[in-house]
C-alpha cells in the first residue's frame, strides 16, 4: 500500500487533479445510481470546456443548480421546459457574431425533448444552427413524478398510465425520435447508452467537429421511475441495447451510417424483469403474456430493420465496446 | 458574501459545499480477496500479482514479486502440475491463464539477465541453521531463512544441489542447465553449500541439533516401496525410480523389447517415456483414472495430465482401472502379467478399497516388469526422529512431533502429494516457523477463500483463446531437448493481460468512469498493489453502482452504520 499512500494527496486537491474535464462537478442532488447524471458527466466531460449550455427544465436543471449552488464548470442557462432549442440558437447566433468558437450545446429530457420543445428542436434544425442538441432519454416526466412521455415504452407503468382493467401501462408506442430528427437531413444524428460510455464520448466528439446541427439521445435509467435499484443502472442500459428494445444507431443526413451490432440477442424479458414498471407483464394474466410478446416483436423489429445482428464477434458489439483492460485503455 | 443579482446566477462548482455522502447507507470499499490461482499454489505464490505486474510491462518486479514466495521460477514453470491454472476463474469462461508459462519466462529472464535475488546478506551473529537436503524443499527452506535474516548451512551427500530434481527428472522435462544455473544463483545469495555431505555418514543429526539453533530437514523419498505379487518378486527387479535415475546419471537403461511400468505418479511416466525412446513396447498399469475431463483430481493418476498426453503421444500404452493379479513366470524370469479391472470403491466404513472384477483377467506378454508404486524416507542418520515409520509426521509449519527444533517438509512428509511446488511451500512454511521458533513466536499466515467466478463483472470481459507453447514433434523427442519450448514475450503479455484480475484492482478506470457522481478520484495512472482510486465519501451517495460494475470483484459495499460504530 505504499505506492498508494505516497501518492495520496488531500481529496480536494486530488479532485482539482483529476486527469479528465470535469464539467459537471459532485454535490449535485440527483437521486442514487441516476443515469441522467452519469450522461450528463460523460457529454460534459467529452465536449471539454469551451461549451456553453442551455438546459430545458427537467430533472437535469433542478438536481444541477439548487439555488445558490451550481454543479457546473460550464456556462449554463436555464431555458424553459419548451425552449432549450431556440435559446442555444440564439446563443449559437450571438457567440458566432462576437466572433467567438465556442460550441453550443443544449440539454432536454425526453419531456422536453419529444414532446414540449419538439417545436422549437424541430426549428432549430431546420435552421441549421451549430449546435449539439442532447437529448436523456429516461422515458418518462421522472422530475414531475413519473408521468407518461410520448418516449414512455410501449406497455410501461407510469403514474398516468397505471395498469389495470382498461391497459397493461401505456397503450402506444415510444415515439422514432431519431428517425423524426435524421428526416430533417441534419448532418449527424446518433442514439447511445449510459452503458457504453467510450460511445458516448466517441458520439459527442463527433457531433463537436460538425459545423451544424447534431442530436444524440442517450438512453439513461431512470432508478426511482423505472424501479430498479440504483446499483443496477448500467445493467439495465446494458440489457436494454443487448436485447435491442434501444438500438444503438447513427445516421447522417438522414441515411443509416452506423450501427452497434449485437453479438448475442438477448430475450426482452430479460431486461423487463427486474424493473417495477414493468412487473404487471410478469403477472398471470393472458393480456400480460400478448405484451410481452408484443415487446418482443417491437425488439425484433429493430433488430431487422438496423441490421443489429452482428454476424461474428465485433470488437466494437455489444459485447465488445465496453470490454475494459488493465490501465483503462477502453475509455481512451 | 456573494451578491446575486436579480437574474439569479451561481458560481461554478459550489455545489461542492453540499455533502450528499450524508445520504448515504451503504460506503462502497475496496477489499482484497484472494484470487482462486493464489489459493490453490501449493508453493503459495500469487500469479494474479505477478500478472499484473507482467501487465505493465514491469518484468523485474514481477519476478522479485514471484520469488518473493518460490524461488525456482524457471523449475517450477516447467515442472508443476500448476493447480493454479486448474483452479483459475478464466477457465470456467473459456480458457485458463497459462500461468506455468508466465512463471517459467520470468524464471528465464531472471536466469538470462542475472538478476540477484532481492536479499540483503545475514550479520555475522545471526541465528545459525542446518537445512538438510538440497532439493526442493530443502533450497526453498534455505533461502526463506536467508530472506528472515539467518545463516543458513545447506547439506546434501550429492556433489550437486537440486535433489530429486536432478536425480530422477528427465532433461526433456527439465533442461540440465536450466536447473544448475538457477540453483547456483539461488545459492550465491550467501547459503553455505556443503556437498558430499550425507547424514549419518559425513554429520549426524545430534551433531548438527547441537551446532546449529534449528534443522530443517529436507530428505525426498528414496528408498523405493516393497513390492510383489503374491509374495513373488522377479529376479531382475528394479523399482522404477532406480531405473531413472540410472538413467539419468550413467545413461543406461534396460534393452527390453516390452515392459510393464506398474503406477500412476510421474516416476511411472518418465520412466515408460524413457524407454519408450529406446522402441521398446511400454505398458503403464495404474489402479487410477487417467486425467480427462470429469476425472476429480484425487480420482486420477498422481502423474501431470500433460506429461500423460506427451506419453501417449509418444506411442506409451496405459492401462487405467488395472492392477496385476499374477506374474507369469518361466523360471525367475517373467515373461508376462495377468491384469485385472479393478476400480477403488468405498466401503461402509468410509475407508476405499481397491476391488478386483472377477472375469475381466487379461494376459500381456512383456518380458519386465518395473513397479514404480511410489518410495518412502531413507532413514539413515534420522532413525531417531523417524521412528520406524516411513515419513515424517508434522503439522502444517513442518514441526516435527515431539523434536522441538527439528523440522521437516517436502516428499519426506507424510501426506505430500510429491509436487515441486508443494515441497516449495513446506520449505517456506517451515522457514517461517523456523523464524518464529527462534524469536518465541508462533508463525501464522492468512488464507483467504478463493473469490468465485459469480463476484466478478464478466460483461466487461472478451473472450480471447490461451496461447499455447509449441511442443516438439513426437519424431523429434529421442534426445534430451526439452519438449515444450514455452511462450516468447509478447504471447507471455498477452497472457497476463487475459487475467481477470479477481479480487484486485484491475487499474481499468470503470468504477472512476460511471460514478454518476464524481466521488470515484483516480489517484494514480498505473500501480498493481492497493487500489488506484479512492471514494470521496463527502459526497458518494452509496448508489453501489461501482461495486455491481467492478470486472474483478474489488469493490463491495459495507452497512454505513459499521462506520459510524452504531452497532
Amino acid at each position: 500500500m505504499s505506492d498508494l499512500a505516497e501518492t495520496l494527496m488531500p481529496i480536494a486537491e486530488l479532485r482539482r487533479n483529476q486527469p479528465r474535464f470535469r464539467g459537471l462537478e459532485a454535490g449535485h442532488l440527483a437521486c442514487l445510481g441516476c443515469g441522467q447524471a452519469l450522461a450528463a458527466r460523460l457529454v460534459t466531460e467529452a465536449a471539454g470546456p469551451d461549451v456553453a449550455v442551455a438546459n430545458a427544465t427537467g430533472c437535469l436543471e433542478v438536481f444541477t443548480t439548487a439555488w445558490p449552488q451550481s454543479a457546473w464548470r460550464v456556462p449554463w442557462l436555464h431555458s424553459l421546459f419548451e425552449n432549450a432549442a431556440a435559446i442555444a440558437s440564439g446563443m449559437e447566433a450571438a457567440l458566432k457574431a462576437q466572433g467567438k468558437p465556442a460550441k453550443v450545446l443544449a440539454f432536454g429530457g425526453d419531456g422536453g425533448t419529444f414532446d414540449i420543445g419538439f417545436q422549437a428542436l424541430s426549428g432549430m434544425l431546420e435552421r441549421g444552427h451549430n449546435v449539439l442538441y442532447v437529448c436523456f432519454d429516461n422515458e418518462a416526466y421522472m422530475n414531475t413524478g413519473v408521468q407518461r412521455s410520448s418516449s414512455t415504452p410501449h406497455a410501461a407503468m407510469t403514474t398516468t398510465s397505471p395498469p389495470g382493467k382498461a391497459r397493461m401501462g401505456k397503450r402506444h408506442l415510444k415515439k422514432d425520435i431519431i428517425s423524426i430528427i435524421a428526416a430533417h437531413n441534419i448532418p449527424y444524428a446518433a442514439t447511445a447508452s449510459v452503458a457504453y460510455p467510450s460511445d458516448i464520448r466517441k458520439k459527442v466528439r463527433r457531433a463537436l467537429e460538425i459545423d451544424g446541427p447534431a442530436f444524440i439521445n442517450i438512453h439513461s435509467p431512470c432508478p426511482l421511475g423505472w424501479g430498479h435499484d440504483g446499483s443496477l443502472s448500467i445493467e439495465m442500459a446494458r440489457l436494454a441495447v443487448e436485447c435491442g428494445l434501444f438500438p444503438v444507431v447513427e445516421l447522417e443526413r438522414g441515411a443509416l451510417t452506423g450501427t452497434m451490432p449485437l453479438r448475442a440477442p438477448r430475450p426482452v424479458t430479460d431486461y423487463l424483469k427486474p424493473q417495477q414498471r414493468f412487473a404487471h407483464l410478469f403477472q398471470n394474466d393472458p393480456r400480460a403474456k400478448e405484451e410481452l410478446e408484443h415487446l418482443q416483436a417491437l425488439a425484433d423489429h429493430n433488430i431487422e430493420t438496423y441490421g443489429l445482428r452482428g454476424e461474428r464477434p465485433d470488437p466494437l458489439d455489444s459485447a465488445g465496446a465496453d470490454t475494459v483492460r488493465r490501465g483503462g485503455v477502453r475509455w481512451a | 458574501m456573494v451578491i446575486y443579482t436579480r437574474g439569479g446566477f451561481a458560481l461554478p462548482e459550489t455545489s461542492l459545499a453540499s455533502k450528499t455522502g450524508t445520504w448515504r447507507l451503504q460506503r462502497p470499499v475496496h477489499r482484497h480477496s484472494s484470487a482462486p490461482c493464489h489459493t490453490a499454489c501449493p508453493a503459495g505464490e500469487n500469479p494474479q500479482a505477478y500478472l499484473a505486474q507482467v501487465a505493465e510491462g514491469r518484468w523485474r518486479e514481477a519476478w522479485e514479486t514471484l520469488v518473493a514466495v518460490n524461488p525456482l521460477p524457471a523449475i517450477t514453470g516447467r515442472v508443476c502440475d500448476h493447480p493454479c491454472e486448474s483452479g483459475c476463474n478464466r477457465g470456467q469462461y473459456d480458457e485458463a491463464i497459462a500461468i506455468h508459462n508466465v512463471e517459467r519466462f520470468l524464471g528465464d529472464q531472471a536466469i538470462r539477465e542475472g538478476w540477484a535475488y532481492p536479499v540483503t546478506p545475514p550479520s555475522v551473529n545471526a541465528h545459525r541453521v542446518a537445512v538438510v537436503g538440497a532439493g526442493p524443499a530443502g533450497l526453498s527452506a534455505a533461502y526463506h531463512l536467508c530472506r528472515l535474516g539467518c545463516q543458513v548451512t545447506l547439506l546434501d551427500a550429492l556433489p550437486e544441489a537440486g535433489g530429486t530434481l536432478r536425480t530422477a527428472l528427465p532433461p526433456y522435462r527439465l533442461p540440465r542447465e536450466v536447473l544448475a544455473q538457477e540453483t547456483q544463483q539461488l545459492l550465491a545469495i550467501g547459503i553455505e553449500f556443503l556437498a558430499h555431505h550425507a547424514l549419518g555418514r559425513d554429520v549426524s543429526l545430534d551433531e548438527l541439533c547441537t551446532d546449529y539453533r534449528a534443522v530443517f530437514l529436507g530428505p525426498g523419498r528414496q528408498q523405493g516401496r516393497e513390492w510383489s505379487v503374491d509374495g513373488r518378486v522377479p529376479a531382475d527387479l528394479h523399482t522404477g525410480l532406480r531405473l531413472l535415475q540410472e538413467w539419468v546419471a550413467v545413461g543406461t537403461i534396460p534393452n527390453v523389447k516390452s515392459a510393464a511400468i506398474v503406477g500412476g505418479g510421474n516416476s511411472a511416466v518418465d520412466l515408460a517415456r524413457v524407454l519408450r525412446k529406446t522402441g521398446a513396447e511400454v505398458h503403464v498399469i495404474t489402479h487410477d483414472a487417467l486425467p480427462k475431463l470429469g476425472v476429480p483430481p484425487e480420482g486420477a493418476m498422481k502423474a501431470i495430465p500433460r506429461e500423460v498426453k506427451q506419453a501417449r503421444e509418444e506411442g506409451v500404452m496405459f492401462h487405467e482401472y488395472r492392477g496385476i493379479q499374477r506374474l507369469i513366470l518361466r523360471g525367475e524370469r517373467v515373461v508376462g502379467v495377468e491384469m485385472v479391472h479393478m476400480k477403488k470403491l468405498p466401503r461402509p466404513d468410509g475407508s476405499i478399497e481397491i476391488v478386483p472384477f472377477e472375469g475381466t483377467e487379461t494376459v500381456l506378454h512383456v518380458e519386465q516388469v518395473i513397479p514404480a508404486i511410489g518410495q518412502v524416507v531413507l532413514a539413515t542418520g534420522m532413525e531417531r526422529i523417524l521412528e520406524g515409520s516411513p515419513f515424517f509426521t508434522v503439522d502444517l509449519w513442518g514441526h516435527v512431533v515431539n523434536h522441538p527444533g527439528v523440522f521437516a517438509g517436502g516428499d519426506a512428509r507424510k501426506g505430500s502429494r510429491g509436487t515441486v511446488s508443494g515441497a516449495v511451500g513446506d520449505g517456506r512454511r517451515a522457514a517461517l516457523a523456523i523464524d518464529g521458533y527462534l524469536r518465541g513466536a508462533e508463525a501464522s499466515e492468512h488464507r483467504a477463500e478463493a473469490i468465485p467466478l459469480e463476484s466478478l463483472n464478466l460483461n466487461y470481459f472478451e473472450h480471447e483463446p490461451r496461447a499455447e507453447e509449441p511442443l516438439l514433434p513426437v519424431e523429434q523427442r529421442s534426445g534430451d531437448a526439452e519438449v515444450a519450448s514455452g511462450l516468447i514475450q509478447p504471447q507471455v503479455m498477452a497472457e497476463s493481460q487475459r487475467c481477470f484480475s479477481c479480487g484486485a484492482c484491475l487499474a481499468c478506470d470503470n468504477c472512476w468512469t460511471l460514478c454518476p457522481d464524481q466521488s470515484v478520484l483516480k489517484t494514480k495512472e498505473l500501480a498493481s498493489d492497493g487500489s488506484h482510486y479512492v471514494f470521496d465519501y463527502d459526497y458518494c451517495k452509496g448508489c453501489g453502482l461501482c461495486a455491481r460494475e467492478c470486472p474483478s470483484g474489488y469493490i463491495v459495499m459495507e452497512d454505513e452504520l459499521l462506520f459510524a460504530g452504531l452497532t
